[in-house]
């Protein structure tokens, strides 16, 4: 009950009748798109490379030392525009399966990559390499599914 | 009757529609870690200990690969409603962007491998890199060109 009161109390928030109301909201949008586009694309650089499908000449550590910063700079983008999108419509948004079904995926995806960074780059196992590059293909391309579909039901 | 297939589908396959718009949005991500990811690297931002000419053969085929999927995923919807689009002018400006990046992406494919420390490749890697942020926000921009051109009553 006193979480449907946050997310009614968001919506009312100035700033977001202010997103809601204006040009912010498709502005917000379309950075949120750019942004966790070059999430995936910089994901899918690493999983090739976990996969041993592309860049084999370098090792693994030294493609995702380069390409996971620049993925979580784009993912705090992403975030933030996320919030800002969600703010006006929250308790709709809240209630919409694809955007229930996006959080549980992203949850999934952070869940790979701990295993990634804690488990498989630590012992240099190729096999839980190769198996987080593969959930990692799968998981952000269903996150960009759940996502895009959000604006399908609402 | 291509019009009529194509949007009968669209409206009663269940998913089609946000499906094969994932597909469009996976080859940003593709165009993304190509093309973007190589423009960063000629203008020294990105990827320091990865070769120019070996990047550059590595992912520029990616981006030849992905543009016709990009056609095939992005046509449907065209064709369905094609007054949405031809009438828009954001979806012209987003084929203004398109064309000269996909010819920069031809260029910095030669230049990347032939001359990668040519300035002038630097400068194909920044237009290019321009060109294609403004062809990303063009085309989400197409759904909201009432905000930028009101709609006379």
């Amino acid at each position: 009950m006193q979480l449907e009161e946050f997310w009614t109390w968001l919506e009312m928030t100035p700033l977001a009748a202010r997103i809601g109301e204006s040009a912010w909201f498709p502005f917000l949008e379309s950075m949120h798109v750019l942004s966790a586009m070059f999430v995936v694309g910089t994901v899918l650089m690493a999983d090739l490379r976990l996969l041993g499908w592309s860049a084999r000449r370098y090792s693994v550590t030294v493609i995702t030392d380069e390409v996971v910063p620049w993925t979580w700079g784009a993912f705090v983008i992403a975030v933030v525009t996320g919030v800002g999108l969600l703010m006006p419509r929250a308790s709709s948004y809240v209630a919409n399966p694809a955007f229930l079904a996006k959080v549980v995926l992203l949850a999934l995806a952070l869940v790979n990559m701990l295993t990634l960074h804690f488990f498989a780059l630590r012992t240099d196992r190729v096999r839980l390499q190769m198996t987080t590059g593969a959930c990692s293909l799968l998981v952000w391309a269903g996150v960009v599914l759940a996502g895009r579909w959000i604006g399908h039901l609402s | 009757m291509l019009q009529e297939t194509v949007v009968y589908l669209l409206s009663n396959v269940p998913g089609l529609p946000p499906i094969v718009q994932t597909v469009h949005l996976l080859g940003i991500a593709v165009i993304m870690s190509s093309v973007v990811l190589l423009d960063l690297r000629v203008l020294g931002l990105a990827l320091p200990s990865q070769d120019v000419q070996e990047l550059t053969r590595r992912v520029m085929p990616f981006v030849w690969w992905t543009l016709p999927v990009m056609l095939l995923s992005g046509l449907p919807f065209v064709v369905a409603r094609p007054q949405r689009y031809f009438t828009n002018p954001i979806f012209g400006l987003k084929f203004a962007l398109l064309l000269p990046g996909i010819a920069l992406a031809a260029l910095l494919h030669f230049n990347g491998i032939r001359k990668p420390d040519y300035w002038g490749t630097r400068l194909i890697a920044a237009l290019s890199l321009l060109l294609w942020i403004g062809v990303v926000l063009a085309g989400r921009w197409i759904a909201y060109v009432d905000y930028l051109f009101p709609p006379e009553e």
